[in-house]
């Protein structure tokens, strides 16, 4: 019994080396409504990054015509697979500079995962359905976060000095972003933010009607 | 073309793909899919004799004989599209509808080409029969507008007279933000005769969208037929007269989901002094505006605009035998509630004319029947509601003021004013 709660302590004490401080917040719009799908990075201004240990490929999937998430967040060097768990078939692609890449997706058939070895936003299109739409967020460092549904996020992190950047897909700034410098201390800290949105959110979803979906002609 | 010809294309797309629906093949390498959309009609009608029946009256449908209440199966139509690679996409429409030539027929056939593109340019191209991109509110299967029973003037129009045969182009831009320029053009046959309907009759506001073999009534009570003896009695859209192509060339500007602007520029270059079995050519040209907003509150702003000219017959004195000017606009406004969706539209159009057909003061009865000058607006409202997807209830009023120099041949007022009250029941799948 001993053994097992100094193991658990020592477990701690490393927990606590590694990562003594949590950063956390929350975002809403100008109109105090809580956004969604917002990337927070946080890069140390001194010292290394730790290197990215070998992963399992994370997964961006679709299903009902619909990227699931919408925005996904990995780190430099990692890979990412595409399932496609529509009946029909899809073909992503995108032309963002950070990775110009396309594949095509059969119904239930596991892709080949790709890899994406330098960061930035990569935008993400279905060439057969137009309005989709899914974001991929590659970033260096290994601490971010992205805010889920009620705008809450939190990142876990050492104490250190860090550029904090903020990026989400309708943020009125230059490339979408926003970075400020801030010092972490230890214990935790609440960084609550408001942000001003562009009105034109690509929701990603088929239109609302299947009057609406199952018509193409103009190409 | 030759309807055979098209039917052998047709047949060449749709074949297989009802092979592979029915299951007898299962290897073949493309995806299919199919929808359709089965539209019946409860009606109203304050209304003349309609245009489709030889009349001039605004409506597709009038009462006249069997009094002013109406059933009617508008139309059943279903849209078959077959992927035929990452590439290429097959689609038809076949449809039947109340008064088509032929009980059961093609509206739109073309092959899509969508290549994928990792740059921010893109290469899009369409070829076979198809409406030039005029329409900002007929997005919904086999062109069905998601707003109105009734198209405006214009669309009307496009639904009508304006189908080509031919191939178009699309060269676009796309930025990070999702931003998109396009420049479109298309070369297109089959759309000489484009113009007909709008100078003899003027615009007219319904949903008939015409198909490859169609024909449409000319009023036989006015003197068109007295003045062109070579006149067919129903005008055939889709036809080729002198064997020389048209174009339209375009542009529009996207912010998906917010805002869409495009304008086109039409001329069917046909030859004013041919003919071909009863159908003459009719020089047609004109400027198509159009935008549409998705505002706060899933409210959709839609305004359209046309001006344009059709001229017809040998030049006399500088001078035509018929030289119509034309022009019409709509604004509409719908918003959605859920499942439920109320829309409003108010359309204004006109025609003038300067032709060798004019008599500015006291019309004479033998030149009324040219006398192609129409000025009007009308009013619609709708309100709609889908359930489970696949049903979709309409209940729409509609109300036409016009006021037509012609309907003097008629014995008729020129100023009349129609309305049409119509429920509808929509199956969609």
């Amino acid at each position: 019994m001993n053994r097992i709660i100094s193991g658990f302590l020592l477990l701690l004490l490393v927990t606590n080396s590694a990562y003594s401080a949590t950063l956390s917040g929350e975002l809403k719009d100008s109109a105090g409504a809580a956004v969604s799908d917002a990337v927070i990075t946080a890069t140390p201004t001194q010292g290394g990054l730790p290197s990215l240990s070998p992963q399992q490929p994370k997964s961006l999937d679709q299903i009902n015509r619909e990227f699931v998430s919408h925005v996904l967040v990995i780190r430099t060097g990692e890979s990412v697979i595409f399932p496609n768990n529509d009946k029909t078939k899809h073909h992503v692609y995108s032309f963002s500079p950070a990775h110009r890449f396309e594949i095509k997706l059969y119904s239930g058939v596991p892709s080949e995962p790709i890899t994406f070895n330098t960061p930035g936003v990569v935008v993400l299109g279905c060439n057969i359905h137009d309005w989709m739409v899914g974001y991929i967020v590659v970033t260096d460092t290994p601490y971010f976060a992205k805010t889920d549904a009620s705008g809450h996020w939190s990142i876990e992190l050492p104490v250190n000095e860090y550029k904090l950047t903020l990026w989400h897909e309708n943020l009125d700034e230059p490339d979408a972003s926003v970075s400020k410098i801030i010092k972490v201390i230890e214990g935790n800290s609440v960084i609550n933010d408001t942000v001003s949105l562009k009105p034109n959110r690509r929701s990603g979803k088929p239109p609302s009607t299947l009057q609406e979906q199952g018509y193409q002609s103009e190409p | 073309m030759s309807s055979l010809r098209f039917i052998v294309i047709i047949a060449g797309i749709v074949v297989p793909c009802s092979v592979k629906a029915a299951g007898l093949v299962t290897t073949i390498p493309y995806d299919f899919e199919a929808h359709g959309l089965a539209d019946f009609r409860y009606l109203h009608a304050d209304s003349r004799q309609s245009w489709i029946d030889q009349g001039l009256g605004k409506f597709r449908y009038a009462g006249a004989n069997n009094g002013n209440d109406l059933f009617r199966v508008d139309k059943a139509a279903l849209v078959m599209q077959a992927r035929l690679n990452w590439n290429w996409t097959g689609m038809v429409t076949a449809k039947y509808s109340n008064r088509q030539k032929n009980p059961v027929d093609i509206s739109e056939a073309v092959l899509l080409f969508r290549p994928v593109s990792t740059s921010a340019w893109r290469l899009n191209a369409r070829l076979g029969a198809f409406m030039p991109p005029i329409s900002l509110e007929n997005s919904g299967t086999a062109w069905s507008s998601p707003y109105t029973l009734t198209n405006s003037a214009i669309n009307s129009w496009v639904g009508e007279e304006l189908k080509t045969f031919g191939g178009e182009a699309q060269l676009s831009y796309q930025f990070a933000s999702g931003d998109k320029v396009n420049l479109f053009g298309a070369g297109f046959g089959n759309n000489d005769t484009a113009g007909t309907l709008l100078a003899w009759r003027g615009w007219s506001m319904h949903d008939y969208v015409a198909t490859v073999n169609d024909r449409l009534p000319l009023t036989t009570r006015a003197n068109i037929f007295q003045l062109f003896p070579r006149q067919a009695l129903q005008t055939q859209p889709f036809i080729e007269v002198d064997s020389r192509p048209g174009y339209y060339a375009g542009i529009s500007l996207e912010r998906p989901e917010l805002v869409k602007f495009r304008a086109l520029y039409y001329d069917n270059r046909a030859r004013t002094n041919a003919i071909d079995h009863g159908q003459y050519g009719w020089h047609t040209r004109f400027w198509s505006l159009g935008a549409k907003m998705d505002l706060p509150w899933q409210t959709t702003l839609i305004g359209q605009g046309m001006f344009g000219r059709t001229q017809m017959g040998r030049q006399t004195r500088g001078l035509f035998p018929v030289d119509s000017g034309f022009w019409a606009e709509s604004i509409l406004l719908s918003k959605a509630i859920g499942s439920h969706r109320l829309s409003v539209r108010h359309d204004r159009f006109g025609t003038t004319e300067h032709d060798l057909s004019v008599r500015p003061v006291n019309i004479e009865p033998e030149y009324a029947g040219a006398a192609n000058i129409e000025q009007g607006h009308a009013w619609t409202l709708n309100y709609n509601v889908t359930l489970v997807e696949h049903h979709q209830l309409n209940f729409e009023v509609s109300t036409i003021y016009s006021d037509r120099k012609a309907r003097l041949l008629l014995d008729e007022a020129t100023g009349q004013r129609e309305t049409l009250w119509q429920l509808s029941y929509r199956l969609i799948f």
